[in-house]
């Protein structure tokens, strides 16, 4: 029985061990992005010059480039992964579906249709863009995810997670309908704006719109966090869950509420950048397992290191043009899901 | 022994229910596949010039060279109503297999890749091929829409052939996500995203006979093939452990399915471009009207999805002429409340 | 004293109507076993009482309070629900699946506390899966995996355990060790014990009091010795059973019974064979 007993604590420890080894992988890799994105870009700084930038030496032109423009945006992309994995780790916790992301609340198609019409009305050239864009497209995925979870809703049930995919299928389906409509109405220079949008352009980067984000952020990851064990016991199954005295309904209705509030948060400064929420909550569980106390953080950063990584390649590949960050995202990111498949049997 | 005779209303009674589904799905074909005839002819004399419907019936019977109705009925729209009709019926039975393979009410033909490997030819084509002849660009679009198939099936059973619906399902979400990026990422950068788009939503506008004469053998042969097949596709649906135990070879009609699927979908993606929806909704609105046994939800898909298509082709020309409206949307948009009431009435979607 | 009381208890799903007008008892610090036809309203009663359904109509007390008005987590700290066949998410170990268990008693991040951790291991130790402790539940046969739920229920330590079919799945020897740890719960613990069980045999043996139910309504209760008669069983299941007193255990048993033939089965026409 000892022996028992003492062997199963050495495999806890090597387990815990292997974790605490993958989280600071993952924290070493967005560092090194981190590094690697401030050194890159238009101009040419030397990482000798970024250093001494970074610590208050450096020309006011570096500075400029430096703090004015490089920093901002690393740090948009870093939050913009972290609130879009985390989204995407919660919705498939509570559908208990695989193919589940956080465009299924219509998050994505919601904030795109505002885009649009905000493009159409007011052009793509606008100056007031820059500040509205973005809380338009928090209302346009606020207002979709809450219709979505009205009409899934039902007396009795609440939102049962099969209805509520179905329903959030429906609705994107619906709003994509609608922006085609618009989008072939519109001229080459909005045509442009709009399509870059959606492929996910990490275009507002300055500081406002990291102070817009960090708040969001700063709220919901611990409160996420805190809720890790609850999201546990959903996993369970709805049954299981009322029985170990969980508020089914209350604690989805929060969660979800958390969900849509990161996602949109994070799709309206980035544009639509998809696959992120899909992903990275898959290779995250496929690293740690299904825990969400270690799930959840190793999430955030996989989802953090595949923005910065993907944002910086999107700027140094095809100079001086840029590719939006979202394409990259996927093109990084899908082998590596795909190489993890075919070799995993489970 | 009053009561064993109520045993044997009972049991009628279950036959009854067994017989009823029978007769409600032949009476669904059969009714739908008239109405079909009939909204093909109507839908005939619809258009920027209006022609009697008892046109139609000279052009079948007596065509006259010189009538130019005559003409644009036998050139301009009937190729394009066939098309309709082939195409829809085409997304329908493609979705049904595929919801009945993988279990998930999510899935259709997007999931095998089609969609994004079709994208993905067609943004090649434009951006390095411009020149294109449009009989070409739809071959490209089916090669591409098979590469996505494969790497699709490829990828989820690289390990001894273990191509589990899960497995085929994440499968095609990472292929179709990395394809549609790079199509995107292509179409950005050669700046020729916008003509993709038109030629994406123009549906069965360009249809002629040389692409029907092509098209059609290999989508009814499908459908043929999707009806034979239906039988195990049932029992597929129960899950794997079940089906096997039941005896099926499940690998074997995993791949048969993703073929006739791929002809299917392929086909219809590459002339009329990503028209999901009908995939997605039609086998749902079939396994509500006739249950969940897949050798009626396969042919009563068949019709219901021929219906559709065709109805919203109709819609697309009448809707703001002399324009055309995308066909994709406008299905969609009729879809969307259906769906929802669909998702609200249904206890179990599968 | 009860530990569970039901008062004009009805339950049914959308329009259809399982359960009608239920009263029922459970006496606290006994073990009552529930046997019925399938279809017959049994896990959805269970359910019912587990708060996991909502009534239509009626009460249902626990120990003397309106369950509506104790919170879901109040409940869970009383007792426990097993339903039946559970999904385990697939990766996690035994261990983290049984520390669920403690869910009702934390707070916050949930850290575990050493009496936490105590209980654990006890409900590890009992159920015999200690070994297992670092196993994923995937990899576990039917059997073990069932005595991993076993654990979690009793991880969660209440005087309440509801437990539907606990021994599906389960080789001869093993039903009866989860019956007899069950037992021995119920003996040196003084839990209160509510099972729905297939087997009469079992049912008898273990119970303090049964249940039978048929249609959705009580055809008998009481101790073994009065629901384990012919003129019941024939009235439950439509059987005629020749029962007996077991020679070692000294408990009622059915050793032969024969379907009662041409008797129209009015159970499968009301609620549809339905066992949800």
């Amino acid at each position: 029985m000892e022996n028992i007993k003492q062997k199963n604590e050495a495999h806890k420890n090597k387990v815990a061990k292997r974790n605490i080894t993958i989280l600071i992988t993952c924290l070493i890799l967005l560092i090194l992005s981190f590094v690697i994105s401030m050194n890159t870009g238009y101009t040419k700084l030397s990482p000798n010059d970024t250093l001494k930038t970074l610590f208050g030496g450096g020309s006011h032109k570096e500075k400029l480039i430096l703090f004015k423009f490089r920093l901002p945006r690393i740090v948009v992309s870093i939050l913009v992964g972290i609130g879009l994995s985390l989204s995407g780790c919660i919705i498939q916790g509570i559908s208990r579906n695989p193919l589940a992301d956080p465009g299924l609340l219509g998050i994505n198609a919601g904030a795109g249709l505002m885009v649009i019409l905000y493009v159409m009305f007011f052009g793509a050239k606008s100056f007031l863009s820059v500040f509205t864009l973005p809380f338009l497209a928090l209302i346009g995925a606020g207002i979709t995810a809450i219709l979505i979870y009205i009409l899934s809703y039902k007396k009795g049930e609440g939102v049962a997670p099969l209805r509520l995919i179905l329903t959030g299928i429906a609705i994107q389906a619906g709003i994509s309908a609608l922006t085609t409509l618009l989008v072939i109405k519109l001229d080459d220079t909005q045509f442009d704006f709009v399509a870059n949008w959606q492929a996910g352009s990490i275009w507002a980067s300055n500081w406002n719109f990291v102070m817009t984000l960090l708040p969001w952020i700063l709220i919901l990851v611990p409160y996420i966090m805190m809720k890790s064990r609850v999201l546990d016991i959903l996993n369970l199954g709805d049954e299981l869950a009322y029985s170990l005295g969980t508020e089914v309904e209350r604690e989805r209705q929060l969660l979800l509420g958390a969900a849509v509030a990161l996602a949109a948060s994070s799709v309206s400064v980035s544009g639509s950048i998809g696959f992120v929420g899909l992903i990275a909550p898959h290779l995250a569980r496929r690293l740690v397992g299904p825990k969400h106390r270690i799930l959840l953080p190793t999430c955030a950063l996989i989802g953090a290191v595949l923005v910065s990584i993907s944002d910086t390649i999107a700027k140094i590949i095809v100079q001086p043009l840029e590719i939006p960050t979202g394409i990259v995202v996927a093109i990084v990111g899908a082998p590596y899901f795909l190489y993890l498949l075919s070799r995993n049997t489970q | 022994m009053v009561s064993s005779n109520k045993t044997k209303t009972e049991i009628k009674n279950i036959e009854y229910v067994d017989k009823g589904r029978t007769w409600v799905a032949l009476l669904i074909i059969l009714l739908g596949l008239g109405f079909l005839f009939f909204l093909m002819a109507f839908s005939i004399t619809k258009g920027s010039i209006e022609i009697p419907l008892s046109s139609v019936w000279d052009v079948l019977f007596s065509f006259d060279e010189n009538n130019t109705h005559h003409l644009i009925i036998l050139d301009i729209r009937f190729p394009r109503v066939i098309a309709s009709a082939l195409v829809g019926a085409a997304f329908a039975v493609a979705g049904a297999i595929m919801q009945g393979i993988t279990r998930n009410p999510m899935a259709d033909s997007g999931l095998l890749g089609l969609n994004a490997g079709a994208g993905f030819a067609l943004s090649i084509c434009f951006a390095f091929f411009p020149k294109m002849k449009y009989i070409q660009i739809i071959l490209f679009s089916f090669l591409g829409a098979a590469f996505g198939a494969a790497l699709v099936n490829g990828i989820a059973s690289f390990r001894r052939g273990r191509a589990t619906p899960m497995r085929l399902v994440l499968a095609g979400a990472a292929v179709s996500a990395l394809l549609s990026s790079l199509s995107q990422g292509i179409a950005l950068y050669f700046n020729v995203a916008q003509d993709i788009m038109f030629w994406a939503v123009g549906g069965v506008a360009g249809s002629n006979w040389e692409q029907i004469k092509i098209m059609f053998p290999w989508i009814i042969g499908a459908l043929i093939g999707g009806v034979i097949l239906s039988h195990s596709i049932s029992i597929s649906s129960l899950g794997e452990d079940v089906a096997k135990g039941l005896g099926l070879n499940t690998a074997m009609i995993n791949v048969l399915s993703s073929i006739i699927v791929l002809i299917l979908a392929g086909a219809s993606v590459s002339v009329v471009g990503t028209v999901g929806f009908v995939g997605l909704i039609i086998p749902h609105l079939a396994r509500y009207l006739v249950g969940v046994d897949y050798r009626w939800i396969i042919p009563v898909s068949a019709v219901l999805g021929a219906i559709l298509v065709v109805v919203a082709d109709l819609g697309a020309r009448t809707l703001n002429p002399p324009f055309e409206t995308p066909i994709g949307p406008l299905i969609a948009l009729v879809g969307v409340p259906f769906f929802l009431y669909l998702a609200r009435k249904e206890r179990r979607a599968l | 004293m009860n530990s569970i009381n039901t008062e004009n208890l009805s339950i049914a799903y959308e329009e259809k109507l399982i359960v009608k007008g239920l009263d029922m008892c459970i006496p606290k610090g006994k073990i009552t076993t529930i046997i019925g036809p399938n279809g017959c309203g049994k896990s959805t009663l269970l359910k019912a009482v587990g708060r996991i359904l909502k009534p239509k109509d009626g009460i249902v007390y626990l120990n003397g309070e309106d369950i509506h008005n104790l919170t879901t987590k109040e409940i869970a700290q009383k007792m426990a629900i097993l339903p039946q066949s559970p999904q385990a998410p697939s990766g996690l170990t035994v261990g983290e699946l049984v520390a669920y268990g403690r869910f009702p008693h934390q707070k916050g991040f949930g850290k575990l506390k050493e009496e936490d951790k105590e209980i654990i291991q006890w409900a590890l130790e009992v159920t015999k899966i200690l070994e297992f402790e670092t196993t994923i539940v995937d990899n576990l046969s039917g059997g073990q995996r069932q005595r991993v739920w076993i654990a979690m229920a009793l991880a969660q330590g209440t005087d309440l355990i509801l437990l539907d079919e606990p021994t599906t799945y389960l080789d001869l020897s093993y039903q009866l060790e989860v019956l007899e740890l069950l037992y021995n719960l119920n003996k040196k613990q003084n839990k209160t014990i509510v099972m729905v069980l297939h087997d009469l045999n079992l049912a008898s043996r273990f119970a303090d009091h049964m249940v039978a139910i048929r249609c959705g309504e009580i055809i008998s209760h009481g101790d073994p010795e009065k629901v384990m008669t012919p003129e019941i069983l024939k009235e439950v299941f439509n059987i005629d059973a020749h029962i007996v007193r077991d020679p070692r255990k000294g408990c009622l048993t059915c050793i032969s019974y024969d379907l009662i033939k041409n008797k129209n089965n009015m159970c499968a026409k009301i609620c549809g064979g339905m066992n949800i």
